[in-house]
């Protein structure tokens, strides 16, 4: 029986991914068929001894209810030594046999296949970053379909783990460590919307944002996924000098946002709201660190940092260094994932905030006061 | 004082005293500096239900946060710090000391007839402990609270911004030595207090229970004890142990937890399995069904639960190997729990069942349990759990068998010896509604968190997707249905103090030794010291109609 139930789940699985059930989401990976017969066969055990226990303990207290004022019944036995050997044997062999199905499961969803495709997944407070063997990047995970697929994980900060439902894997980032996961996804799912592609989420409690580490995985078609790192490697390059502060300054924004507002209102980090003018010597330039030095004490000629670009780009690539006073360390490095055109890109948009909506930082291609007459 | 001091001109046993341990003294310190197991045991109770009072409010303020996707009614750090708050009081306030603290001090030395535990004045100082250790909460809550999950795992509990990490791990630290001090206490009353003629096998299963639970926790928390005060040099004396960022390893972190925090699980249902023993035989007025194997059971328990911790991190990046054994020994605890199970449900067969307000507890316990523990197996199979690991279907799990089992029990145990602790009658009709209020909220809270744990809901989640939302509706339903019962139970337990019917000696026929001695019981417990007898033979107790309660007719009476 167990053999049919697998060769029915495997005959769905050829079809397509396999639709949510009443216990399980969509099944898109080759361990799904997999865990959700073991579901199955879980289940099926459950509801026996649930509705066996229930009935004979709803039974009993019916049948054997008691009088008051009668006497009590004096013939029920007080053991019975088959009786208690075959309920204490019985469990153990169900529990051997789950068990050992169960191992053989997990050596599958623990050990990739050798040819699989690496990406290498860092995870951040809060968000992940995923990097191609091209030096392409993405916040969203991208996989070629109908290939075994490793990803190497590491966490910056604390520890995250990397939840993806309809594939039935998981596994913690730690960090200080490598680890791994690996799947293998068959059917596309393209990658037009948003709702496109199936969940990605955090499953170690990270703090604040940890409910918002939910990100999407797109499964393309082999030769759409090529086309896709190559130009994910290079859409940095290929921006203009001169556009390059409203085309690639919102984007790479959007890993900001989180914690940086650019209205003012005070996140987990501070507002990006007159960066510019507090780190070139303007308002707010005597804003007080940590370690009691300020602004104007910390940029200058012949401070520890020469340019205001110095600063910022050393904020970001090692934000521990300098805290600015009620602010825990807890923002990330960059470094790696953010390369000098990008600092050139954030630092554009950080001079010219005014031209970005302050609420999402998309660029406002009339300026404000344009319209503000 | 081990002897019990004689006392000439017994009164009858049947009728309330003047001089019980209520009224023995009078005036505040005469409580909080007593030496008394049972005024300790009515301390810690009033204690404990208020935690659960507290624990309760938070976890309906965070039900009432995933109504909605996004924000409801508070921001995400805020409900961060709520569930933290929900799950620490409700671990190391409440379910930990709640029946061994709580019900245990009042009941153990009666059952034994003894006078006291072996130490009353160490008993009196895991008191103050608690409550110590309760200051402390409410010191961490004034210096802004704390963020990092019952569990405080590192490296996120030793880099948190949240300025009561450091006064709660002194509260927690402080409250296992509560713990540890109630267990040795435990130990040794029921090694060298037990009346001539009641052998190992002739205890009440309750003080079996008891007895294994005082075993893991003088075993277990020590460990946990160490593993706090490393939390709280890194993150005072940036010393790395856990920390990878100072050298440290955040994994053997929950190494040290769990190995702790494991076994505290059955610190917490062990005894509550003592207390179903009790109910099931004592309402079903027969002899209880395969004493030894469920006595050998809860040991059992004790032993496997101090070798199974791993399976808490299956994912955590444990090696595979590890998993693999970890998952192996976990099975073997569902052999004893299954054991206990059909135990429980044979002692109903040809039994003399009253169906009352304890007794339709510990069937709902029965249902509970079954639920708690099959769903345990889920969570054993390696790759299921895997799936399962960090999201509401562990929650869902813990939840059937912490609360469902564990709680649900200390509560049947609370009705079943209020009449002996209060010397008053509940009213029994809103007793039984209270509890199918509890029962059914329960149900469509948890069960309903199994299916969004299978479905991929994480937990711990402030915000979640759209397609997740029924099940969170249903479940929030599910936990005001409950609270109504809860705070319909606080009326009528209220109303019986004031009101209440006095409560006869022996209301429920028990056969244990303290259903021989007055409602409330003297200072002393006994006036004499009771003869021990086999502790579930009903034959000799019959009905009084004048007292409303249970005699014991000798043998030669019953003969006639």
């Amino acid at each position: 029986m167990m053999s049919t139930l697998t060769m029915l789940t495997l005959a769905q699985a050829a079809d397509g991914p396999t639709p949510p059930t009443f216990w399980m989401p969509v099944g898109a990976s080759a361990h799904a068929s997999n865990v959700d017969s073991m579901m199955w066969w879980i289940n099926l055990i459950m509801w026996v001894f649930l509705v066996l226990n229930t009935a004979l303990t709803v039974y009993f207290v019916w049948k054997y209810r008691h009088k008051v004022g009668t006497k009590f019944r004096t013939d029920g036995p007080d053991h019975n030594g088959p009786l208690e050997l075959a309920w204490t044997v019985g469990p153990l062999l169900i529990c051997v046999v789950l068990f050992v199905f169960g191992f053989i499961g997990y050596l599958d969803v623990r050990t990739p296949p050798k040819e699989s495709y690496d990406i290498n997944v860092t995870a951040y407070k809060w968000g992940w970053q995923f990097k191609y063997p091209n030096g392409a990047q993405s916040d969203d995970l991208v996989i070629p379909a109908g290939k075994p697929v490793r990803l190497v994980m590491r966490a910056s900060d604390v520890l995250h783990s990397c939840f993806i439902p309809a594939f039935r894997v998981k596994q913690d980032l730690v960090p200080g460590r490598y680890t791994y996961l690996w799947f293998q996804c068959d059917y596309p799912t393209g990658m037009d919307q948003p709702t496109d592609g199936h969940h990605l989420f955090c499953t170690e409690y990270c703090g604040t944002g940890h409910s918002n580490m939910n990100r999407r995985v797109f499964v393309l078609p082999q030769d759409q996924f090529d086309a896709w790192t190559t130009k994910q490697a290079n859409w940095l390059d290929e921006i203009p000098e001169e556009e390059l502060y409203w085309k690639a300054g919102p984007k790479l924004y959007a890993r900001c946002v989180q914690c940086h507002s650019l209205d003012g209102t005070k996140g987990i980090g501070p507002s990006w709201k007159g960066i510019w003018e507090r780190v070139t010597g303007g308002e707010g330039s005597n804003g007080a660190f940590a370690d009691g030095s300020t602004y104007s004490s910390l940029i200058g000629a012949g401070k520890q940092y020469a340019t205001a670009e110095d600063f910022i780009r050393a904020s970001i690539y090692n934000p521990g260094e300098h805290l600015i006073q009620g602010y825990g360390n807890v923002m990330p490095t960059f470094k790696g994932q953010i390369n000098d055109k990008g600092i050139d890109a954030l630092i554009g948009m950080m001079k010219k905030l005014d031209e970005f909506d302050p609420k999402t930082g998309a660029w406002l291609k009339t300026l404000p006061t344009a319209s503000a007459k | 004082m081990t002897t019990l001091p004689a006392r000439p001109a017994a009164p009858t046993y049947d009728t309330p005293e003047s001089d019980n341990y209520l009224t023995h003294d009078k005036g505040i310190l005469s409580w909080l500096l007593t030496l008394d197991h049972k005024r300790i045991g009515v301390m810690y109770t009033v204690s404990v239900l208020l935690s659960f009072l507290v624990g309760g409010i938070f976890a309906l303020l965070v039900r009432t946060e995933l109504l909605t996707p996004g924000r409801t009614i508070i921001d995400a750090e805020t409900y961060n710090h709520f569930f933290t708050l929900h799950g620490a009081v409700m671990v190391f306030l409440v379910i930990i000391p709640s029946i061994p603290a709580a019900l245990g001090n009042f009941v153990l030395p009666v059952m034994l007839g003894a006078k006291d535990v072996a130490f009353p004045r160490l008993n009196l100082f895991s008191y103050h402990l608690w409550i110590a250790g309760a200051v402390c909460t409410v010191v961490s809550l004034v210096m802004g609270s704390f963020d990092t999950g019952w569990t405080f795992y590192t490296p996120y509990s030793t880099t948190t911004t949240a300025g009561g990490v450091i006064p709660v791990i002194v509260g927690v630290f402080i409250l296992g030595f509560s713990s540890i001090f109630t267990g040795m206490n435990f130990i040794v009353t029921v090694h060298k207090l037990r009346p001539p003629g009641m052998t190992w096998f002739r205890m009440p299963l309750f003080l079996w229970a008891l007895y294994a639970t005082a075993l893991i926790q003088v075993l277990a928390t020590p460990v946990l004890a160490i593993t706090l005060a490393l939390v709280a040099v890194e993150r005072i004396a940036n010393i790395g142990i856990f920390n990878p960022a100072m050298g440290g390893d955040p994994v053997l972190y929950q190494h040290f937890f769990w190995f702790y925090s494991h076994p505290a699980v059955y610190i917490m249902i062990v005894p509550a399995m003592g207390i179903i023993s009790e109910l099931i035989a004592v309402h079903s007025h027969r002899q209880i069904f395969g004493y030894r194997f469920i006595a050998f059971s809860s040991v059992a328990i004790a032993i496997f639960s101090f070798i199974v911790w791993g399976h808490h991190m299956f994912t955590s990046g444990q090696s595979s190997l590890m998993n693999t054994l970890f998952s192996a020994i976990s099975f073997s605890v569902a052999i004893p729990s299954a054991v206990k199970i059909f135990n429980w449900i044979c002692t109903l067969y040809k039994g003399s069942i009253s169906l009352n307000t304890p007794m339709l507890y510990a069937l709902a316990f029965i249902v509970l349990f079954t639920i708690g523990g099959l769903t345990g197996l889920h969570l054993a199979t390696l790759n299921t759990d895997v799936h399962l690991h960090d999201t509401y279907f562990v929650v869902a799990h813990f939840h059937y068998v912490m609360m469902g089992s564990a709680l649900i029990a200390m509560v049947g145990g609370l009705h079943h010896w209020w009449p002996k602790i209060t010397g008053r009658m509940y009213n029994e009709k809103l007793g039984m509604i209270a509890c199918t209020l509890v029962f059914i909220g329960f149900n469509v809270t948890f069960f309903t968190q199994f299916m969004l744990g299978s479905h991929g809901m994480p937990r711990r989640y402030y915000d979640y997707q759209a397609e997740f939302q029924i099940y969170h509706v249903i479940s929030t339903i599910g936990s005001y249905i409950m609270a109504g019962g809860f705070l319909l139970t606080a009326m009528y337990l209220v109303q019986s103090l004031v009101s209440g019917k006095r409560a006869p000696a022996n209301p429920w026929g028990g056969a244990t030794l303290e259903w021989e001695c007055a409602s409330p019981p003297p200072y002393y417990n006994f006036h004499e010291a009771p003869k021990v007898g086999d502790p579930y033979d009903f034959s000799n107790l019959h009905w009084d109609e004048r007292g409303e309660g249970y005699v014991t007719v000798k043998p030669p009476a019953a003969k006639a």
